[in-house]
């Protein structure tokens, strides 16, 4: 009985803002409808086949980031009150007086920051290589999982772009799937085998390749690196997907690098408040200035994290707290070592 | 123009950024999730069995919501042969209506703290019909003079500091009480012992009811819930139907596992209530009424729990024991405390909140806040599943808005 809604239906509308994502998602394939060389710029000189065993899959999603905390700051220094305030206006309402336009958007971004992120794809792949492995890539027609279609319950619409993922996926021949997100892992191990018939794949995250490279390794991994390291655990990585030891092997086997856990740790990590960012940005930001702040009483030197949207939040919390702690993805941190 | 919904939403998130902007919230809950972890830390070294235990009361939860009707039949027989009488709402509306044609007008009412109670807005409701009602539970007294609203299910008053708690009452006694905490729990002990006497109801929720015989289980540590139930005349115990387990053995099991999750390591009172006060001193012929309450009324409550227990994915929302453990571990309501509620609050409150107190409309804001980040998973002590109930929630959501 409460399950029904006690309002009419038009008087029960969600937050434009999650429309803005659902409408770019299942038109232009990405969360902010940014264009495919955009996505796959960063491929273009490596000359990855379109087909192959293993497909490196990006999402887009490390790509995209730069532009998601655009459309957040633009959300977050309107003054209509309160953030929380301007979310609730219409659609129409936000594009009229926000002006949230792909242009707009991209142009909010520093281009210092694009360039990190597009590289770490970059450096994924190359490290990938370095390491032996082949790798095939879809390249500008690669789409976006649409996690975030699960995320905020679209599910008719994932269903049907799941559908669209599939098939370009089908087309590459690949049988593994190396994701660089742990949100699309989660989507293609956990979510698509109950939407989308015969999706049938060795689902891993590029740390898990990693670790399978690795593992009966009995040499040292090249670190590029001397000094301290603590651990971001991501909650996806970490409880749903149930990844917490293969980075300690890994780094265990790096010289001149000491691991230092931070007090919350493995299945106990203390998310970054990246999931908050788009509905509730004020809050989401504190949420992860106490995550950096758990993190940097490790003194250590640097922190690793595995998941764009981790990477961007605690980066963030560490520029605005200016705490004196480095933060990497781990592919940056392993790219240093392995391949430059 | 702004939908119903978009105002709901806007208020809820001017709230929730205002709290976790507050000074004072933020050193209270600091402390309070320091605190939590480092005894539960502790009292998990001390009672190693616990976690063993957890997994049990799973299981009796597992099974009791399975067979929740027959249950609540069979505790309410159980009570009545105890010569208690019982009562099944199967609305709001109606548990209400039970407790004030009982109560009637023009009584003085002590109340224990309840989460059916704030799920019902009792108190409320009661001070409307032209009662006196008093909450005894020193956290909700607080809020009672504050006009507040609870910011922790076990810890009502977790964001109060002593120094506001000495201005109200300060205030409200009329006479100075310094800021330290004794004086001010002494000031409360002195004022509730008349309350205590003079009341005609006392009220009280229970945390675990045994179907076989009867017992409801209270867990408490300042005695007001002892005193609450044993000295006024009657006491009507408002409880939800999810609480009945089958036996005696398994209440005993869930009420220590409840606790020990609940920061009580050892709590100061279980109390076991199972009918009336009787005698049978005098000639072997049992009376009822001797120094504890002459009556006693159950009133079970429905409220949107069966078509929880009806749904696979969301019957495990009826396993929560309320111990609150999950609240100490979830990002969001470390900075903003019961902001992240409504009348359930953090995560499982948002599941709570659609179902069975607020409905959906006031239960959307909550559940597109909560991170599915699912550390609340890993402290819950029968390990509900939130993020997964969070998501389909907002699914069904997105299906009412289209």
């Amino acid at each position: 009985m409460s399950l029904e809604l006690k309002l009419e239906a038009n008087d029960y509308r969600l937050p434009p803002t999650l429309e803005v994502i659902r409408g770019n998602i299942v038109k232009y394939g990405n969360p902010l409808g940014l264009k495919g060389n955009e996505i796959a710029g960063w491929a273009r000189n490596l000359n990855l086949p379109r087909q192959g065993d293993v497909l490196l899959y990006t999402g887009g999603e490390y790509q995209l980031v730069p532009y998601i905390d655009s459309l957040v700051n633009m959300l977050t220094t309107m003054k209509q009150g309160s953030a929380g305030f301007s979310l609730m206006l219409g659609v129409r309402n936000l594009i009229n007086r926000v002006g949230v336009n792909p242009e707009k958007v991209v142009a909010g971004v520093l281009s210092r920051e694009r360039e990190r992120y597009q590289d770490v794809s970059r450096k994924a792949a190359l490290v990938l290589q370095e390491m032996g492995l082949k790798i095939c890539y879809l390249g500008e027609e690669e789409v976006y999982s649409g996690a975030l279609l699960y995320e905020y319950g679209f599910m008719g619409d994932l269903r049907q772009h799941a559908r669209r993922v599939a098939g370009l996926i089908k087309s590459t021949g690949a049988r593994t799937i190396i994701c660089l997100s742990p949100h699309a892992a989660e989507m293609f191990k956990l979510i698509y085998p109950r939407l989308v018939d015969d999706f049938n794949y060795r689902v891993i995250t590029f740390l898990e390749a990693v670790y399978d490279l690795i593992k009966d390794d009995r040499g040292r991994v090249p670190s590029g690196f001397s000094g301290s390291i603590t651990v971001h655990d991501s909650c996806r990585m970490a409880r749903e997907l149930g990844i917490t030891e293969e980075i300690r092997v890994i780094l265990s086997k790096m010289e001149g690098v000491t691991l230092i856990e931070p007090e919350f740790n493995r299945r106990w990590t203390t998310c970054c408040g990246g999931p908050g960012k788009v509905l509730f940005p004020a809050l989401s930001g504190k949420i992860a200035s106490r995550r950096v702040g758990e993190l940097a009483a490790t003194s250590a030197d640097l922190v690793i994290t595995f998941c764009p949207y981790c990477l961007a939040a605690l980066d963030k919390g560490r520029r605005e707290g200016q705490k004196d702690i480095q933060i990497e993805d781990f592919i940056e941190f392993l790219f240093r070592g392995i391949a430059q | 123009m702004s939908s119903v919904l978009e105002r709901i939403f806007q208020r809820y998130t001017e709230e929730l950024n205002k709290a976790s902007d507050d000074p004072n919230i933020q050193l209270a809950l600091s402390r309070a999730v320091k605190s939590y972890r480092d005894n539960t830390a502790a009292a998990f070294k001390r009672f190693p069995h616990t976690p063993k235990l957890a997994g049990e009361v799973r299981a009796i939860k597992e099974k009791a919501i399975e067979s929740m009707d027959e249950l609540v039949a069979q505790a309410r027989q159980a009570i009545e042969a105890n010569h208690g009488q019982t009562y099944l709402a199967g609305t709001h509306e109606e548990a209400l209506k039970l407790a004030a044609d009982i109560i009637g007008t023009g009584k003085i009412v002590v109340k224990g703290k309840s989460i059916v109670g704030e799920e019902l807005e009792i108190r409320d409701y009661l001070i409307e019909k032209g009662n006196e009602v008093w909450e005894t539970d020193l956290g909700e007294f607080l809020l009672q003079l504050q006009h507040g609203r609870p910011m922790h299910i076990v810890s009502p008053s977790v964001h109060v500091p002593r120094e506001q708690v000495a201005e109200l009452f300060t205030k409200f006694f009329g006479r100075e009480i310094p800021p330290d905490i004794a004086a001010e729990v002494e000031a409360v002990r002195e004022f509730m012992r008349e309350k205590y006497f003079s009341a005609h109801f006392g009220m009280s929720g229970a945390n675990v009811v045994a179907a076989d015989c009867g017992a409801m289980v209270i867990i408490e540590n300042e005695g007001n819930a002892r005193i609450c139930t044993a000295v006024p005349p009657v006491h009507i115990a408002v409880v939800g139907i999810e609480k009945v387990v089958p036996t005696f053995q398994d209440a005993m099991k869930v009420a220590e596992v409840t606790w020990r999750y609940a920061n009580y390591t050892v709590p100061g009172y279980v109390n076991i209530i199972s009918g009336p006060s009787k005698t049978g001193d005098i000639e072997k012929v049992t009376t009822y009424g001797a120094h504890g309450p002459r009556e006693l009324h159950v009133i079970f409550v429905d409220n949107g729990r069966s078509e929880m227990a009806a749904d696979p994915l969301f019957r495990q929302g009826l396993y929560c024991l309320r111990c609150g453990g999950c609240m100490y571990e979830c990002p969001v309501f470390q900075l903003t405390a019961g902001y992240f509620g409504y009348r359930y609050l953090g995560g499982i409150g948002a599941i709570w909140t659609a179902f069975v107190a607020g409905g959906l409309e006031n239960a959307a804001p909550l559940v597109y806040t909560c991170l599915r980040c699912g550390r609340c998973v890993e402290r819950c002590p029968v390990s509900i599943d939130v993020p997964s109930m969070i998501a389909e929630l907002r699914r069904r959501i997105v299906e009412l808005t289209c």
